[in-house]
């Protein structure tokens, strides 16, 4: 029962925060409806049980990943626009493509569930130690290559944001 | 709290960093959306993880995270050059590729 109760209100913080960042017009409130949003994602994983994503949502995602975001905002010194760019007709149509998309996905999850329910028991979520031994067994190769990643990503980083020569406009 | 519920949240909050990255022209906020949709695919690989008692799904969410945040750095260094380049961060006044 509790359990319900808190999945409807992290539901609730989750979706209300991604308006957020949808619709408010300061990038840096973007952000903060972002952070709230994952916060509450977090609170999700926790709830479900999987109290690792949730530890590494806080630590990777909101200590690292949005704290980036707010120093690139606040590097660069980026204001409101004073009037929305892009034409209201735009908007309207990318917004019935957003309600579209719904649309597809809910059906097609709702087609999936309707001849394929899964077991839906509340069995014990897996531990710490089953998801080290999957992690570092079977996918060990996967997460070699993702310290790869990293690598050519921070590598990447630098080489584009230096400022030796500038391009011409 | 079923499986049905999270794969609901996980495509409402989809389709709202879906939408945003089509409505707004601020770059960041488009890098924004992007991230809000990654986590809305995690939220699903955790809540299938949970009803399918399986490791893969969290693997799966950690190998998201690692890519998110490669695809954060590189995406807010390619955002600084740009705004050096060009003064603006403004999807609809970004036109250089423009033949």
């Amino acid at each position: 029962m509790i359990e319900t109760i808190l999945f409807w209100v992290l539901a609730a913080a989750a979706v209300a925060s991604a308006l957020g960042v949808v619709a408010l017009r300061n990038p840096v409130g973007s952000v903060m409806a972002l952070l709230a949003a994952m916060l509450a994602t977090a609170g999700l994983y926790a709830l479900m049980g999987a109290v690792v994503p949730a530890l590494f949502q806080v630590i990777v995602y909101i200590g690292a990943v949005l704290v980036l975001f707010l120093f690139v905002v606040m590097l660069l010194d980026l204001r409101a626009p004073a009037a929305p760019a892009r034409p209201a007709a735009r908007a309207a149509v990318a917004g019935a493509a957003g309600v579209g998309l719904t649309a597809a996905a809910a059906w097609g999850a709702w087609k999936s569930f309707s001849h394929a329910s899964p077991a839906g028991g509340l069995r014990p979520a897996p531990g710490v130690a089953e998801i080290a031994l999957d992690l570092f067994g079977r996918h060990l190769l996967v997460f070699e290559l993702t310290s790869v990643l990293l690598l050519a990503a921070a590598v990447g980083a630098i080489f584009i944001s230096r400022t030796k020569k500038r391009r011409p406009s | 709290m079923n499986l049905e519920h999270v794969v609901a949240l996980g495509i409402v909050l989809f389709a709202i960093g879906a939408s945003g990255f089509f409505i707004r022209s601020n770059t960041l906020v488009l890098l924004l959306c992007v991230e809000l949709m990654l986590n809305a695919v995690n939220l699903i690989l955790a809540g299938f993880s949970r009803y399918l008692h399986g490791t893969e799904g969290q693997v799966f969410v950690f190998m998201i995270m690692t890519v998110a945040a490669a695809e954060a750095a590189v995406g807010l260094a390619i955002l600084v050059a740009l705004y050096r380049l060009l003064g603006t961060l403004d999807m609809s006044r970004i036109n250089i590729l423009k033949g």
